[in-house]
């Protein structure tokens, strides 16, 4: 039943622009390190990271990963709920056989999947870049594929958060703010203790002890998406 | 007696303590169209979320197709078509896309998409973005989103608020048939009796949250009170001649007027003024339509 709903998710976000901001913003953030490197390219490839370029490339583009991946969440979540915000289908689509359980999930499932895409983008266009500066072909496979996926596993309570936010609030006003508030400070809060929850993302990927991050991050995102799925099931629609 | 569609028992929902529908009993037959009539805020859009488990009873309870809405919600569901207030629909999408939507939650085959467009007589337009729809089309397709699933009750929430009199028309054409042509059972909400009285069966008419009444069109037409007319060439001793009789009357404008008199009695009065030697040019029945008797019932305190 959940797959019926996501199938049904996949044609509704249909231009709406979704699609564009999966591929977009991970360009965007290439595009970035693409200039940074660019202006900077002699002290950054002469100088700073001479004696290991794709894991300097790696490292300047991971900064910022965790601020895109709290937009990511943010803007996704919001685009998707709105979809049927917009012209109030709820009571549409739940007054159809089929259980509100099945509905959240399969928007939750529809958000991974989508910024999931969004990381594999991410992993090709560093690929390709770092080739097109001339890095040679001895990359670091592994980090180039989990610069996206590791931090995103981190950033799941967002998500869920963002994603229980927007379905519970026909004006978008509040979720977005509160989501692009929570990615403009999120870099603010690099000096408090690692474990404070925005710095997951980051530490899932530079860490020691990626592997808690990514654990505590994919835990605590199950369980803000059991109570918004709690809420969701019991609300009433109007 | 038939079958009961929908068959609700003490149904209330209560915000903040205010009762939007207090203690309803509705009953639906099988096969018939019902009316749900009352004014706006009358509580028919929560009754009809209730009924489509969009919202939850403070109490009472709902059955449909006689199990309970709680416990079998979903298969209940199944064999409901619905239309709550304005079509929802998805504007960036044709009408097809916009089915297919539906269709891939409700597994009917594909082939139900162009049926359903058939019956709405939208198959020309279903290629175009529904933005672009006029409010008729818009609200044909909901009816055509709501016939997908083969249901066998129809729940159609105000389908005709905002249409000219053309659209109306179309879609009072296309609700009339459900019953004989599908054997679907119909609840149709409006504000307004005249839409549904060339329709439905049945009416129910809700005020303040409560049923003030619930039975066929026609004995809702009997509630009326008639009032005959008599126009006479002396009136005023005429009128003493009724009182002899036993029917007061009174005289308006030299017409002699008797609410609710009984054929009988009528026409001992006619037979007692013809003896007395007066001239009866007219003698009318005053019908009221049945708008005024929507406005009475309404108004009636409880």
């Amino acid at each position: 039943m959940m797959l019926r709903s996501l199938s049904a998710d996949f044609l509704k976000i249909r231009g709406k622009g979704i699609w564009l901001l999966i591929f977009l913003a991970p360009l965007g953030v290439v595009g970035i390190e693409a200039l940074n490197f660019g202006l900077r390219f002699d002290y950054l490839v002469g100088k700073q990271y001479a004696d290991n370029l794709w894991d300097g490339l790696i490292k300047e583009t991971s900064v910022f990963v965790p601020i895109s991946l709290y937009l990511g969440c943010t803007l996704v979540s919001s685009l998707i709920a709105n979809v049927e915000h917009q012209l109030s289908s709820w009571k549409q689509l739940l007054a159809l056989p089929i259980s509100r359980t099945a509905v959240f999930s399969a928007k939750f499932t529809l958000c991974v999947l989508l910024l999931a895409v969004s990381c594999i983008v991410l992993s090709i266009g560093t690929i390709i870049l770092g080739m097109s500066l001339g890095f040679g072909t001895a990359m670091p496979w592994k980090d180039l594929l989990t610069m996206g996926y590791f931090p995103f596993l981190a950033s799941l309570p967002v998500l869920s958060l963002q994603l229980w936010l927007s379905l519970s609030f026909q004006n978008q006003t509040f979720p977005v703010s509160l989501g692009v508030l929570i990615s403009l400070v999120s870099p603010f809060f690099m000096q408090l203790s690692e474990w404070f929850p925005l710095n997951w993302p980051l530490m899932a990927f530079h860490s020691e002890h990626q592997l808690w991050f990514i654990g505590f991050g994919i835990g605590v995102g199950i369980i803000i998406m059991l109570i918004g799925l709690v809420h969701f099931n019991r609300k009433d629609v109007d | 007696m038939s079958e009961m569609i929908i068959q609700t028992n003490g149904l209330t929902k209560k915000y903040r303590g205010r009762a939007a529908v207090n203690q309803l009993n509705l009953e639906i037959k099988q096969g018939d169209i019902y009316g749900f009539l009352g004014p706006n805020g009358a509580g028919k859009t929560t009754t009809i979320r209730m009924l489509l488990g969009l919202i939850k009873p403070t109490s009472g309870s709902i059955s449909i197709f006689g199990r309970d809405l709680r416990k079998d919600k979903l298969s209940i569901l199944k064999r409901i078509g619905s239309l709550v207030e304005y079509p929802s629909y998805y504007g960036h999408l044709n009408a097809v896309d916009n089915l297919e939507a539906l269709r891939r939650i409700l597994n009917v085959p594909k082939s139900r998409i162009d049926e359903v467009l058939e019956i709405v007589s939208l198959t020309s337009e279903a290629r175009r973005p529904v933005k672009g729809y006029s409010l008729g089309m818009r609200q044909r397709l909901g009816i055509a989103a709501s016939l997908l699933g083969n249901p066998e009750l129809l729940i159609l929430d105000e389908p005709t608020n905002g249409l000219d009199p053309s659209g109306i028309h179309e879609i009072r054409e296309l609700i009339k048939n459900m019953p004989e042509q599908y054997g679907i059972t119909v609840l149709v909400s409006s504000h307004l009796l005249s839409e549904i009285e060339q329709m439905a069966g049945t009416v129910g008419i809700i005020r303040e949250g409560q049923m003030v009444f619930q039975d066929t069109i026609a004995n809702l037409q009997q509630k009326s009170v008639h009032h005959i007319k008599l126009v006479v060439s002396e009136p005023e001793s005429a009128l003493w001649i009724a009182r002899d009789l036993g029917s007061t009357g009174s005289l308006q404008e030299n017409t002699l007027v008797f609410p609710n008199m009984q054929d009988a009695k009528i026409a001992t009065l006619v037979r007692r003024l013809v003896e007395n030697g007066h001239d009866i040019y007219r003698v009318e029945q005053e019908k009221k339509s049945l708008e005024d008797i929507f406005m009475q019932v309404i108004g009636e305190g409880v």
